[in-house]
């Protein structure tokens, strides 16, 4: 069947299909949502990039919002860390939403499947971050950027706090203005800056990304509703799946083994990012 | 009760809340009980355009302008989805005073930031 002859109502099945299983994907990977949903669905769907970017920042809101409470209640999402994070990282945020309606369609394509494709490889280079023996600093003390949680597919419990908080404050700038730009909520960067600059334990960075996602979010998706990008055929079945999806992710991220969430997070960020990149170059549009 | 388990508290009922309320006017929406802004039919017609284009050809709102719409089908859904960004604010408002209550200073401060922040957003002003 065409694509253009379709009928319209093929297009929100498909999506709530699609951002269902995203949604269990991403909450094991930390990642939102937006970083696939938004190189799957433009590349697969016949709505305008501008479009896909708006429903990419809503379905990553709605999915976080939805894992936000078992991820706090398992102790795998810490309140006091996200508080200084997202507070620059939703400032960054905005403004890279606002400079994102300037940037020519098939740059925004290259430039973001550059951008995963570099980042994966950057998650799967580096080690995961050993959080039993770090030192916190002044910052982090003041603000009590520490806690203790038990994850139940190794059978430990671990004291964690971090360190480097000025460096991930800086980080978290950074991530949010180029979150804001794509339109991906930034939970493609908030796992290795939690994990590897500021030595969260893996799971506990996992579920504090998410809660980070879920303000950071909050402000740029108003941006998007201002400015009339947000359509509700395809924002609403949308952040039905994933809100259905994430919260079946965020109970079965408890029980998955630390390295296979790792694997899982740079296969599925490589995937995403060669498509995004194919688009871009006019490779495989 | 900790600072985390009130928030997700809030959160779990705030976010179940809007997936109801949004899976509603979808129903309403898609099944054209009520009228769309832009008919369901005419709508491939215009998606594949860059959104300052489809406001121009479609009129779709723009800022607060959807709030006039509500009697539509779309409108309704824009007013289910602009709940849904207020979830995190109501949240944060909840925070701040239980920041201060425990007289954590620092982080009450934070959160209180957070909250100018959103709202600030919400408002439109700044974009």
């Amino acid at each position: 069947m065409e694509v253009a002859a379709a009928p319209w109502w093929i297009w929100p099945i498909a999506l709530f299909a699609v951002s269902f299983a995203i949604g269990i994907v991403a909450v094991l990977a930390g990642v939102g949502g937006g970083v696939l949903f938004v190189p799957i669905v433009g590349s697969l769907f016949p709505f305008h990039l501008d479009f896909v970017r708006g429903a990419g920042l809503m379905f990553a809101l709605a999915g976080t919002l939805s894992a936000g409470p078992p991820l706090l209640r398992a102790g795998m999402a810490s309140l006091r860390l996200v508080l200084p994070l997202a507070l620059v990282g939703s400032i960054a945020s905005f403004a890279g939403a606002l400079v994102g309606f300037a940037v020519p369609t098939e740059l925004l394509q290259t430039l973001l499947g550059v951008l995963i494709i570099g980042i994966a490889l950057l998650i799967w280079r580096l080690r995961a971050a050993d959080s039993a023996n770090v030192e916190a600093d002044a910052l982090g003390e003041l603000l009590r950027l520490e806690g203790e949680f038990h994850d139940p597919a190794a059978g430990v419990s671990i004291d964690w706090r971090t360190h480097r908080t000025l460096l991930g404050l800086a980080a978290f700038g950074a991530i949010g203005f180029v979150g804001g730009i794509f339109g991906l909520g930034a939970g493609f960067a908030n796992v290795p800056a939690l994990n590897l600059l500021m030595a969260a334990p893996l799971k506990v960075a996992v579920g504090s990304s998410g809660l980070l996602i879920s303000v950071i979010n909050s402000s740029a998706a108003w941006v998007y509703l201002h400015r009339g990008a947000l359509l509700p055929l395809v924002v609403v079945p949308s952040i039905l799946g994933v809100m259905l999806g994430s919260r079946i992710g965020a109970r079965l991220l408890g029980a998955t083994p630390a390295p296979v969430v790792r694997r899982l997070v740079i296969v599925v960020m490589l995937l995403a990012g060669g498509r995004a990149l194919s688009r871009g170059l006019g490779i495989w549009v | 009760m900790g600072l985390n388990e009130l928030y997700a508290r809030w959160l779990d009922v705030a976010t179940k809340a809007g997936f109801a309320i949004s899976l509603c006017a979808f129903l309403v929406y898609a099944g054209g009980l009520l009228p769309a802004f832009v008919p369901l039919e005419e709508l491939p017609r215009y998606w594949a355009l860059p959104v300052h284009r489809f406001i121009e050809v479609t009129g779709a709102p723009q800022g607060w302008a959807w709030l006039g719409e509500l009697a539509y089908g779309d409108g309704l859904n824009l007013a289910a989805i602009a709940l849904l960004g207020l979830v995190t604010p109501a949240c944060y408002a909840r925070l701040v005073p239980a920041l201060v209550a425990e007289r954590d200073w620092p982080q009450a401060a934070l959160a209180a930031g957070q909250l100018v922040v959103l709202l600030v957003a919400a408002s439109g002003l700044a974009g």
